[in-house]
């Protein structure tokens, strides 16, 4: 099960945003560069449609690839109430042919994606990932070296959280705390709800560039 | 089902790395190696269900260099005997080149050994062809995968030759 929120941020900002999530998080930023890959099942495979998500790690000095399932989203009046999707979330590292291996039991490519940023990984009451990342089209299949952005000038800000039965609705809280801090350089919200860039960006950014940080939002 | 892509597929777990999961397909020379989680996924797609399940289990011998484990083959709700499979390695070596002809003196001093007991049933043993599973000459925990999806592949083939004849 994971938390998530989502924003988007213009990228002259993302600089300043780099900036404030350093003084927030404490931690050193890691690179980010993953090649996503969308997998559908094929027709007359499994009695009911099903979706994976292959990711391979291109940042590191090998690829390291990852099986990712998403389920649906928690519903009801109670997600209703709150801010943060909650939803189903495993995960499963796995050897270099495992996207052959998909392939032969019948999964279709569906899409392709190249995601290039940073992320920040912390513990504040829960392990929390913060990504900052260009989401890159591929013109040719596989073709990595060759990704164009989908919205130039645009970047995909996600704030995820690893979550259970148990205690996802201390895991909201402590995300929902947590996107507060941002703000004023970004709207935060479920993923599919659009709330567009903050008006506030602009003179936010250039307090964070003028100070490097050291002034309070 | 797309005569394409296969019917079924071999998923095992080894007591020797607890946090991983293997799936071999025979048919398509594959191998992958992935956390005990890919089972939760599996189960969440839908797209193959488990049909069969067998558990091998045994004893565990040291033997100088050489680790043995015997054991039966049964189904997980069953009792019925499906064969036995014996497990050799040399600690030693991790080279599958260099330590093949310890290993072909072991197996020929363990077939001496079974043929004075006048035992029913014979030790049956094929090598698979690691390279066509893009597997190297450093032995892993895949390769292991492999052999056992072989033994299985033969168990199961034996018992359809012993269910063709009785019928």
């Amino acid at each position: 099960m994971e938390c998530v929120v989502q924003g988007i941020i213009e990228t002259q900002h993302v600089e300043a945003l780099e900036i404030l999530l350093q003084g927030l998080c404490g931690v050193q930023k890691e690179r980010l560069r993953i090649h996503e890959l969308c997998l559908k099942s094929g027709p007359n495979l499994g009695a009911v449609p099903s979706e994976l998500r292959i990711l391979c790690d291109l940042e590191q000095p090998e690829p390291s690839w990852t099986v990712r399932h998403v389920g649906g989203s928690m519903r009801g009046a109670g997600a209703e109430q709150i801010s943060v999707l909650v939803r189903p979330m495993v995960e499963s590292k796995a050897s270099k042919n495992v996207l052959r291996f998909f392939y032969v039991l019948g999964y279709k490519l569906d899409h392709e994606l190249l995601r290039v940023g940073f992320a920040f990984h912390f513990q504040r009451g829960v392990q929390i990932t913060v990504t900052v990342s260009s989401v890159n089209k591929m013109l040719k299949l596989h073709a990595t070296d060759e990704a164009l952005p989908v919205t130039p000038g645009m970047q995909l800000v996600e704030v995820t959280a690893p979550a259970t039965s148990e205690n996802y609705t201390e895991v909201v809280a402590a995300v929902t705390s947590f996107c507060e801090h941002l703000a004023p350089l970004l709207h935060l919200s479920k993923p599919g709800i659009s709330t567009g860039v903050v008006p506030t960006a602009a003179a936010a950014a250039a307090s964070l560039m003028s100070d490097g940080g050291g002034t309070t939002l | 089902m797309s005569p394409e892509m296969p019917r079924d597929f071999i998923g095992m777990s080894l007591p020797e790395q607890p946090n991983k999961y293997y799936f071999t397909l025979r048919s398509h020379r594959i191998v992958v190696e992935s956390d005990v989680s890919v089972q939760n996924i599996m189960e969440k797609l839908q797209s193959y269900k488990s049909r069969v399940a067998l558990i091998f289990e045994g004893f565990q011998y040291q033997l100088g260099d050489f680790q043995l484990r015997v054991g039966k083959v049964v189904p997980s709700h069953s009792e019925n005997l499906r064969g036995i499979v014996m497990e050799v390695e040399y600690l030693p070596i991790s080279s599958l080149e260099k330590s093949r002809q310890i290993m072909e003196e072991f197996i020929d001093i363990w077939q001496e050994a079974l043929s004075k007991r006048s035992l029913p049933g014979h030790f049956i043993h094929v090598e698979p062809n690691f390279s066509e599973y893009g597997l190297s000459d450093h032995y892993t925990s895949q390769h292991t995968a492999v052999q056992y999806a072989t033994v299985m592949a033969q168990l199961i083939a034996s018992a359809q030759a012993v269910s063709t004849v009785r019928n």
